[in-house]
């Protein structure tokens, strides 16, 4: 378009009401990827050093680190189990509780209230209700007699289970509520005629409710592998992400070459390798979910 | 005989269904019922167990919680950072959303692409040292205002959430003023922001939950200028307290102190928390 007189008014009027926005944009969301593109070849050991280029070294270093591997497996075992038993559960929950049964709004808030907590502060918490000598759970089900001796719940075995059963507490609110959204999208037509037909209970909910909410659900499941794969606030105060790494997941051991865990710590910074691990895992969350949209595109055409 | 067995299978739905929800519901409000009985408990009590309900309800905890490790200066901070993100965020988003649905500039082409491409893409914690440089070259790394700044941030999806309200309100009403002699400024200002009410107030709703709530952010800021933590941080970084063994009961009543503004903030406001977080899926 050419540019004319008017056009730069108008483009002066959309600037002047943009730029506190366009700013911050700039400031923190486009720079950080600039940033990160640019160190990840770069040894840099933060304000004051020197940076050194060095290429692809921070790559080859990343291809050798075994522990962020070991972290990479351990992101798919806490995505695939958050999600495995979120979805469903919520999806439950949001099915039953769309039916106008009595008090459904009041366990609707009940059930979402774990989504507006501060996930560090419930980690500290948690940290407490899982402690193995102290802590509430094993108490409690050494009180009913399920377990005979304390479990180690934040120990090397159980640390993954004990973060997916947390991961698992902070989102079936969240995702009850997006399937709520999706069953109230379904026209109660459909629903009504296959009524009329003879169909019941399950058949119903089976072979009407679900395929109707097919489009809905791949939405849901892409937002929930992105959410997983960068969860770290709650594993940071619950674990740290030990112990000897058993619970170590991608964002967080990125993190460790930028900042200290807590006040009291202190780390030599690498925030070229860091950059480089961000940039990795970057890739593999988005393969993963390029894969996921093949595989479901797949599953609709079947 | 055919009804019977309908009713007969309704009945066994039902009682599955509440058995299902009550036990979804004390799984999800047990851990926050524990943090406000336990404020008021001995560490005994909590370390060594005792009765549901504390023995004595034993207030001290609270006041050795502020007293003890200053959390009236930090509240003081949350509520400053809540309140300052939620302003900002507010105004922030209204204005860029509703340039980005009425007008057409130079560059809003790319503009927006960026914007678009940034949504998908996620970073983890590699934002985090950035950040803090573009604070510490603006000098502003030690303040209250650099954190404030650093969580509004780019506010890309409330952007693009606002930008596809503003499309749904007709462009009659901006002509309109336009031609009764309003200026540009004053036709958004006093005519198309009241009506963004409803979606401003999610945008309010939700950054000021995010602010208050910030634990990565606000500790990575924090670290050197301890005078500038959150509630949260302070909170948090109670673990890791020389006597945390022997402070369960503190540390309880300082979780309690960081999650009860924000429980008082839900019984009020359950209703848009919830419809909010899936405002912009409505129109599909």
């Amino acid at each position: 378009m050419k540019i004319t007189k008017k056009r730069l008014r108008e483009s002066a009027v959309a600037y002047s009401l943009l730029w506190p926005n366009l700013l911050l944009f700039i400031c923190f969301s486009l720079f950080p990827v600039i940033w990160m593109l640019k160190y990840m070849f770069f040894r840099y050991g933060g304000i004051g050093t020197t940076e050194t280029f060095t290429g692809l070294e921070n790559f080859m270093r990343v291809f050798r680190d075994e522990i962020y591997w070991k972290s990479v497996l351990n992101t798919f075992e806490y995505a695939l189990g958050k999600i495995i038993i979120t979805i469903p559960a919520s999806f439950a929950l949001a099915y039953i509780l769309n039916k106008k049964i009595k008090g459904s709004g009041f366990f609707q808030s009940l059930i979402f209230l774990p989504t507006i907590m501060s996930s560090a502060v419930m980690g500290l918490v948690f940290y407490l209700l899982f402690n193995v000598y102290n802590g509430e759970i094993n108490r409690m089900l050494m009180g009913i007699g399920l377990i005979s001796s304390p479990i180690n719940w934040l120990g090397a075995d159980h640390a993954m289970h004990t973060l997916i059963i947390v991961a698992i507490w902070g989102a079936l609110g969240n995702y009850m509520v997006y399937f709520l959204a999706g069953l109230q999208q379904i026209p109660q037509e459909v629903i009504e005629s296959a009524e009329v037909d003879g169909a019941t209970g399950f058949r119903k909910l089976w072979y009407i409710t679900i395929p109707m909410m097919g489009p809905i659900l791949k939405i849901i499941l892409m937002l929930a592998i992105a959410t997983a794969f960068n969860d770290m606030n709650m594993i940071l105060v619950l674990t740290e992400g030990g112990p000897y790494n058993a619970s170590m997941v991608m964002t967080l051991y990125a993190y460790k070459f930028f900042f200290p865990v807590s006040a009291a710590n202190t780390v030599v910074p690498q925030f070229g390798y860091g950059a480089a691990l961000s940039f990795v895992s970057a890739i593999i969350a988005g393969v993963i979910t390029i894969l996921f949209l093949r595989f479901s595109r797949k599953m609709s055409d079947m | 005989m055919k009804i019977e067995s309908i009713k007969t299978r309704r009945y066994i739905f039902l009682t599955i269904a509440y058995i299902f929800a009550i036990v979804m519901c004390l799984f999800t409000v047990y851990p926050i019922v524990y943090t406000i009985l336990g404020s008021f408990k001995t560490n005994a009590e909590l370390t060594q167990g005792g009765s549901f309900l504390p023995s004595a309800w034993h207030f001290e905890n609270y006041s050795k919680a502020f007293m003890e490790n200053d959390f009236l200066r930090y509240g003081m901070n949350s509520i400053i950072v809540g309140v300052g993100v939620l302003v900002l965020a507010v105004f922030t988003t209204s204005t860029a959303g509703y340039v980005f649905s009425r007008k057409s500039f130079i560059g809003k082409k790319l503009i927006f692409s960026l914007y678009g491409a940034l949504v998908f893409i996620a970073m983890g914690s590699v934002t985090l040292y950035p950040t803090y440089t573009v604070l510490s070259t603006l000098h502003i790394n030690k303040s209250l205002l650099g954190l404030i700044l650093a969580l509004v941030g780019g506010q890309i999806t409330n952007v693009l959430l606002v930008s596809g309200f503003v499309t749904t309100i007709p462009t009659e009403l901006d002509e309109a003023a336009i031609i009764d002699g309003c200026s540009q400024y004053r036709t958004f200002f006093q005519i198309i922001f009241p009506l963004l009410r409803p979606i401003l107030a999610v945008v309010a709703l939700f950054s000021f939950r995010t602010a208050w709530n910030d634990y990565l952010t606000s500790f990575i800021i924090s670290i050197f200028t301890p005078s500038i933590k959150t509630l949260t941080v302070a909170v948090v970084q109670m673990k890791y307290s020389i006597n945390a063994a022997a402070e369960w009961h503190v540390m309880l009543a300082g979780a309690s102190i960081s999650i009860i503004p924000i429980l008082i903030l839900y019984i009020f406001a359950h209703k848009q928390f919830i419809n909010g977080l899936t405002a912009g899926a409505v129109k599909g």
